[in-house]
């Protein structure tokens, strides 16, 4: 088949995922590919921020674009059984595991949010440093919970994603979004007493 | 005040860092690590003396074999490099 002409760069952004990936398997057109980084290089930062954690956001920047180049490898193979969307996100999913798999002894970076959760000044210092302490150990207790309850908890409660943004990225119902993040929620809790924290 | 209502509220405080955001020139460089790379001039000169040296070499060294014996390291061998060449690329794509 011949390949066939690339599209007016206006026309990307109003064009369905099929097209696109068919512009990008019979043509190699570069401007429908560009078009599918820009819808999801996002979710695809969030889903990997997600499961690396507070911190690791260079990390997950670099897991973006490895996905991104995979999607590009991979998509002669792409069979289109699944979504565009939920086929990438798996992707970005299992990149992130794998970095944080190889990655676990690294220390996070200091970034911006750190400075942000500075004590101010103007609090008691003790409840600040109770609050501090109280907050490292719900970081902590998190980066021990199910990967995919780490997930949907970073999603919700730090990145503000919603229950459909959800369930969308994990490729899960949202009633079972709902569920993680329930679950999530008591599991913190029981751990959060047994250190010792009032979390009732 | 509800359990989960509690959890709720430590949470929230625990996770209010701002949402860190990709740098603005990640889709340059995406884009510029999947655009097919292309061999400069003077690349291909090199490549082009290389393929015509190696050739030589190749025919000078089994100038004594016999043909069955050429057929047989072309067979083998061509399959090998080829082989090799898209595992490379391949690589080459992925990094």
């Amino acid at each position: 088949m011949p390949p066939t002409a690339p599209a007016e760069p206006a026309s990307y952004a109003d064009r369905s995922d099929e097209w696109l990936v068919e512009q990008c398997r019979e043509s190699a057109d570069e401007g429908a590919f560009a078009e599918i980084v820009r819808r999801y290089r996002t979710p695809v930062f969030r889903v990997a921020v997600s499961i690396l954690g507070q911190g690791f956001a260079l990390e997950a920047e670099d897991v973006a674009q490895d996905v991104m180049l995979r999607v590009h490898h991979s998509l002669r193979s792409f069979r289109g059984e699944a979504k565009l969307g939920s086929w990438i996100y798996r992707i970005a999913f299992n990149q992130a595991l794998n970095l944080k798999a190889r990655a676990r002894y690294r220390a996070p970076h200091v970034g911006d949010e750190s400075l942000a959760a500075a004590p101010t000044p103007t609090r008691d210092p003790h409840d600040q440093l109770q609050d501090e302490r109280r907050r490292q150990a719900v970081r902590a207790c998190i980066d021990e919970l199910p990967e995919v309850y780490q997930s949907a908890l970073r999603l919700h409660y730090w990145l503000g994603a919603s229950v459909s943004d959800i369930a969308v990225m994990l490729d899960a119902p949202e009633n079972t979004v709902k569920s993680y993040l329930h679950r999530a929620r008591r599991l913190l809790q029981v751990m959060l007493t047994e250190r010792g924290f009032d979390a009732r | 005040m509800h359990d989960d209502d509690v959890m709720d509220r430590i949470l929230r405080d625990a996770m209010a860092a701002d949402a860190p955001r990709l740098s603005p020139a990640f889709d340059a460089r995406v884009m510029q690590r999947v655009r097919p790379r292309r061999l400069t001039p003077m690349g291909r000169v090199v490549i082009g003396v290389y393929l015509v040296a190696a050739a030589a070499a190749a025919a000078w060294l089994m100038r004594d074999l016999r043909p069955e014996w050429v057929g047989a390291a072309l067979v083998i061998g061509a399959p090998i490099a080829a082989g090799t060449s898209a595992y490379v690329r391949r690589i080459a794509m992925t990094r």
